[in-house]
């Protein structure tokens, strides 16, 4: 048996311990790996409306408790306290209600030509998920897989963030006290992603893979998985046959999200949601504005809009309930930031505001400064040759601005991206709004929207390099499989008798 | 046209096991507007509870249903037959509800209890019997939004 460690678990802003926790070693990743797979048919014996039901009684457990949680988040996470209650909303609205989900599960009946019903669908847990959470959010992410494998009756295990997995253990605690039925098929994995992740990809226990993930981390678990799959190669019979099952991938990845800003709009406002939307969680979200795209006849006036709207966020003390911008998540977020600034310069960008940082040499206290840097309309169309900071993820608040020309031409640089999770319009134009919806390439498409919405309608998801499968998704959907059953005996029971 | 007022009655008030309850269910018949987004014949019912322990035992102190019919809103002791959902309210939340002197007053009074609950003294709950999109569509949403529970969206950015 490998020794047990132990993880400090820092204040991201003071960097204080806050608490040490034992970490897992790989002999009790796959001992939770078993007990979970053991204990899976816990969630099978129940029918969806019981395990809905139970998650939305858990989901009072958590508002009962919610500032203990939010005490955690915001130390461990950084997260600044008036965004706890949102990244704790997220999951609270989606537990509670989480029946809804059922629309995405309820077995369906297929009528044939002849006007016959002899065939149904119907869904099916994968089987036990394997869950890899960001550092980014300390509950919303980790919980929501947890609860999403448990409604639709798969077990799971996830891995929260060593950075911050204080969150997710308590929320585990509040399962136990509240006797949450099925729980031994639900387990947490405190455990570097370096080696979790080669556990889960070699269980043939382990059924599907959740990540939400850097798009190259995820790129980079495909690769390992090629090399388990290797592993099992059997040669005997003169051919190569691959004895390794399948597993399912969900990855949840970066998003470069293209925010449009047409001249026929209230810039005021617009402006306030563009600065919300881009550096809420410090920028350090998938889905947020990051590559804001403006009409040429308004762009003066709403950059100087954007700028004062920036100027007002407060960055410092996340605990202060005035603070917008809490600390950075790592050193290499605020190292990347610094490098994407840098290179936008050699092409020549100009920097509106920000591009200065506090840097305690350690890794806690970190800030930059939000950040606007206008990136020329002609370096941005050719990915080849856009800057590091128009054709990546920039995780942390620094935002991308370039001007268009009409509609056309901010379609055409919204899609000059990999990335493809999320797109925002702002227009007042209704006989341009179908074209948007149509023409933008990304799995979700907000037009006129505010930000941050907290409902259970919000999909995840992308297409591109921002997920895989693509397109706009629900985690319950996802995570069962349709099974198609043809019943013939109504026709020929008598045949065959 | 103008929209037709409403009206709000509770039926054998001397049937209430406790004062509070009976003082709430006349509180809530000054304000039936609070219920006007529920489709007619929706029917929930409101549970007191002495503690968060007597909620998770379903040992509740007194019980009441509301009844949104054409004309407003009907009130009788004890739970209703298919109620729609159960509101579980501390019988401390609903000392201080009883004593707001406005509808405006009483939804941020309720929200706060939603959303910032005090398991010892003031808090609120839900529990669903009927699907959720079928609440949905019989007017619920935007019933919790207008009875203070579903934060306005304008509050929420303030933030």
């Amino acid at each position: 048996m490998s020794k047990v460690k132990e993880l400090e678990i820092k204040n991201k802003y003071t960097g204080e311990i806050i608490d040490t926790i034992p970490a897992d070693t790989v002999e009790t990743v796959r001992e939770k790996i078993k007990r979970v797979h053991e204990h899976q048919h816990l969630l099978t014996e129940m029918d969806f409306f019981e395990r809905a039901n139970l998650l939305s009684r858990y989901s009072s457990k958590l508002r009962f408790n919610k500032q203990k949680l939010k005490d955690l988040i915001v130390a461990e996470g950084g997260l600044p306290v008036k965004y706890s209650e949102w990244e704790l909303s997220i999951v609270l609205t989606g537990f509670k209600f989480c029946d809804w989900y059922y629309q995405f599960l309820e077995e369906k009946t297929l009528t044939s030509i002849e006007g016959e019903q002899n065939v149904r669908i119907r869904y099916i847990p994968h089987g036990l998920a394997a869950c890899i959470s960001p550092r980014n959010t300390p509950i919303s992410l980790p919980l929501y897989q947890l609860g999403a494998n448990y409604l639709v009756g798969n077990g799971a295990i996830v891995k929260p963030s060593t950075a911050c997995p204080l969150t997710m253990l308590e929320a585990y605690a509040m399962m136990e006290d509240i006797d949450l039925p099925g729980l031994d098929a639900l387990g947490l994995v405190i455990a570097p992603g370096e080696w979790a992740v080669d556990e889960f990809l070699s269980s043939p226990l382990v059924k599907t893979i959740m990540t939400i993930t850097a798009s190259h981390t995820a790129k980079d678990i495909l690769v390992r998985y090629a090399k388990v799959l290797k592993k099992g190669v059997d040669r005997s019979m003169g051919v190569t046959m691959y004895t390794t099952p399948f597993k399912q991938f969900f990855f949840e990845c970066a998003g470069n999200d293209a925010g449009i800003v047409m001249n026929d709009v209230n810039l005021e406002q617009v402006a306030k949601w563009n600065v919300m939307a881009s550096f809420t969680n410090s920028g350090q979200q998938c889905f947020s504005m990051k590559r804001i795209i403006v009409h040429k006849d308004i762009y003066d006036e709403y950059i100087e809009l954007v700028i004062k709207e920036m100027e007002k966020l407060k960055y410092g003390d996340p605990t202060d309930p005035d603070v917008d911008i809490g600390p950075l998540g790592s050193r290499k977020i605020l190292m990347m930031m610094e490098v994407m600034v840098e290179d936008a310069k050699k092409f020549g960008a100009k920097i509106y505001t920000g591009a200065e940082k506090i840097d305690t040499g350690a890794d806690y206290g970190l800030f930059y400064k939000p950040t606007l840097v206008e990136i020329k309309p002609e370096l941005c169309e050719d990915l080849t040759k856009a800057p590091f900071l128009w054709r990546e993820e920039a995780f942390g608040p620094v935002r991308s601005v370039t001007k268009a020309n009409d509609m056309k031409d901010a379609i055409k640089l919204a899609n000059a991206s990999n990335y493809g999770m999320r797109a925002v319009v702002y227009t007042s134009n209704l006989g341009n709004i179908e074209i948007f919806k149509n023409k933008l390439e990304a799995a979700n498409i907000y037009i006129n929207a505010r930000p941050m919405l907290v409902d259970i309608t919000v999909s995840l998801g992308g297409i591109k390099d921002s997920a895989y499968p693509p397109g706009c998704k629900y985690y319950p959907q996802e995570l069962v499989f349709g099974k198609y059953i043809y019943d013939g005996t109504p026709l020929n029971i008598d045949k065959i008798k | 046209m103008l929209e037709e007022e409403l009206t709000g009655q509770v039926i054998d008030i001397q049937e209430f096991r406790t004062e509070i309850a009976k003082n709430y269910t006349i509180f809530l018949t000054k304000y039936p507007e609070i219920f006007s987004d529920l489709d007619d014949g929706s029917i929930f019912d409101f549970c007191l509870y002495n503690s968060i322990k007597d909620y998770f035992d379903k040992s509740p102190a007194d019980t009441f249903n509301v009844l949104r019919n054409e004309n407003g809103i009907e009130i009788k002791s004890g739970r209703a037959n298919e109620s729609d959902l159960e509101l579980a309210l501390s019988i401390a939340a609903v000392k201080k509800l009883v004593q707001t002197d406005t509808k405006v007053e009483y939804a941020q009074l309720l929200g706060s209890y939603y959303n910032d609950p005090d398991e010892e003294k003031e808090w609120i709950d839900f529990t669903l019997y009927k699907r959720t999109q079928t609440l949905i569509d019989m007017g619920y949403g935007k019933f919790a939004k207008t009875a203070g529970i579903l934060e306005d969206e304008d509050e929420v950015y303030k933030l």
